[in-house]
């Protein structure tokens, strides 16, 4: 729209009346322009071997600190595999094997001398199925960082994390009772609670809410947004609406291949690439 | 399902497009009116925006029904989305091409514009707006969505230039001032659909691009 009231050719008008003239469209707004954030988890060039099969295949991927990133794809796409490869999980598969690199904090985890056992301390992981210690609840929570040699108060610690992970109003007057007479939405938790009680620097989920309810899942999503004040999350899910739900940024794996990354308002409204188009449409997969 | 979902957006999609031509033929009506000075022509423009209001409200439940079953993401979110709001820009479209034929129904326009042409340049420019709008609707196509951004300042000088026409005419005639109102609301609301059809424009670069160009010029 342009202003009418310039020039005026007119000489003996003064001028329309206002409410006639038409309001000027603003002007182009500026993208700002996104600070680049250091990665906690560097991905580079990442190909897993079961044996002579490419699960993962030239993989290079930045997971950055304190966002929720999921990974999704349809299944045997590499995502679980991929997942797995960041606390070093996959070296309980026999014949896997690994090349390129995967840095955390600036080391490379499969680099020589990266005990894997003190990795697992910083990048905990919860599992598709809740699988609490045969234990009490308490004793859940406590078990890790007893062993690890915690020397604070363990009452409080056990506490505090059950509240972290919203928990402790459901279970404080039962700490002593077996974790198995949980929900399983509860046990989840439970194994939510478990993995923060170290203290770990990353969360890593592997479809930490397929075996669980939509209410369940809902107290779980809404845990994993807290969550990542602190810490920083990667979650592998099937459940796309729950991707674009809890997740900043979402990477699709198509065939053991990292198709597109981005934020995960982009993946789910202008994906750039067709085959990540044709997967979240439902068009194949 | 998916199958059956890609179908119901497909019929929704044609049905939204119909209803684009619909209003693109309501509007070549309402500028016949400006010059007939017949009132059947209202009267026929005034019937057919009814058909688009009734359209209008069942398009809008349609897309919130498939919003709400199917969570559609990516290209199926951004068609809904500009279904929407192309759906909401077309019923304007009508109403103002009812306000044109309206204000034509009793104008001399010959004697108020006194050999005066910006009008009679303003309607095919704002037709072609809107057809070339709609055309971008149909084809998902920048290219055309562009030539509808090419034309919306000519039309904007036009409007300005009637509106300092009118301003100056009527001092010397004030006994015709109702035909000049006439005539500003007609040159109101012709600019009202350029404005429009930008914004179906403006909503087609969204649908095939994902990008918000709405406040800023492409180049």
């Amino acid at each position: 729209m342009v202003d009418v009231m310039e020039p005026q050719p007119l000489a003996t008008v003064e001028g329309p009346p206002t409410l006639l003239i038409p309001r000027p469209r603003p002007r182009r707004r500026e993208e700002s322009a996104k600070e680049p954030v250091e990665p906690v988890i560097s991905v580079q060039g990442l190909t897993i071997r079961y044996g002579s099969f490419a699960a993962v295949r030239d993989v290079s991927l930045d997971i950055p600190p304190r966002q929720v990133s999921a990974i999704i794809g349809p299944s045997g796409c590499g995502k679980s595999t991929l997942l797995r490869a960041m606390n070093r999980m996959n070296e309980f598969v026999p014949a896997a094997s690994a090349s390129g690199k995967l840095i955390y904090r600036g080391r490379d985890v499969y680099g020589a001398g990266f005990d894997p056992v003190d990795l697992r301390r910083q990048i905990g992981m919860v599992f598709q199925k809740p699988n609490p210690f045969p234990k009490s609840i308490f004793k859940n929570v406590a078990w890790g960082p007893i062993i690890n040699g915690y020397r604070g108060n363990i009452e409080e610690l056990v506490e505090r994390t059950l509240i972290q992970a919203a928990l402790w109003d459901e279970v404080k007057d039962k700490l002593q009772e077996s974790a198995y007479a949980l929900s399983g939405g509860q046990q989840q938790r439970l194994c939510i609670a478990r993995a923060i009680a170290l203290n770990p620097d990353v969360l890593l989920m592997d479809e930490p809410c397929s075996a669980l309810d939509p209410i369940a899942t809902s107290r779980i999503e809404d845990l994993i947004d807290e969550l990542k004040t602190k810490y920083t999350v990667v979650l592998v899910t099937h459940n796309m609406q729950q991707a674009a739900r809890v997740s900043d940024r979402t990477a699709f794996m198509y065939l053991g291949e990292l198709i597109e990354v981005d934020d995960t308002q982009v993946i789910f409204t202008k994906p750039g690439n067709r085959k990540t188009q044709d997967y979240i449409t439902g068009r194949f997969g | 399902m998916t199958t059956h979902f890609v179908d119901l957006l497909d019929a929704l999609r044609r049905r939204s497009l119909r209803m684009a031509s619909h209003v693109e033929d309501i509007l070549h009506e309402a500028c016949e009116a400006v010059f007939a000075a017949d009132e059947t022509f209202a009267r026929r423009v005034v019937a057919r925006d009814q058909a688009v209001d009734s359209e209008e409200v069942e398009v809008e439940a349609e897309v919130i029904r498939l919003l709400a079953l199917y969570q559609p993401v990516g290209s199926d979110l951004r068609l809904l989305c500009t279904v929407l709001k192309v759906n909401s820009d077309l019923e304007r479209v009508a109403d103002c091409a009812v306000n044109v034929a309206e204000r034509s129904k009793y104008l001399r326009v010959e004697t108020v514009l006194n050999g005066d042409t910006d009008l009679q340049e303003m309607i095919p420019i704002v037709r072609n707006m809107l057809r070339n709008a709609v055309q971008a609707y149909g084809s998902q196509a920048e290219t055309d969505a562009k030539k509808v951004f090419q034309a919306e300042e000519a039309a904007d000088a036009l409007y300005g230039q009637i509106i300092r026409r009118v301003v100056h005419d009527a001092a010397e005639h004030p006994s015709r001032m109702a035909a000049y109102l006439d005539l500003l609301s007609i040159a109101k609301n012709l600019e009202r659909i350029a404005d429009h059809a930008t914004n179906i424009a403006e909503d087609v670069v969204f649908l095939s691009t994902g990008e918000i160009v709405r406040h800023r010029k492409l180049n």
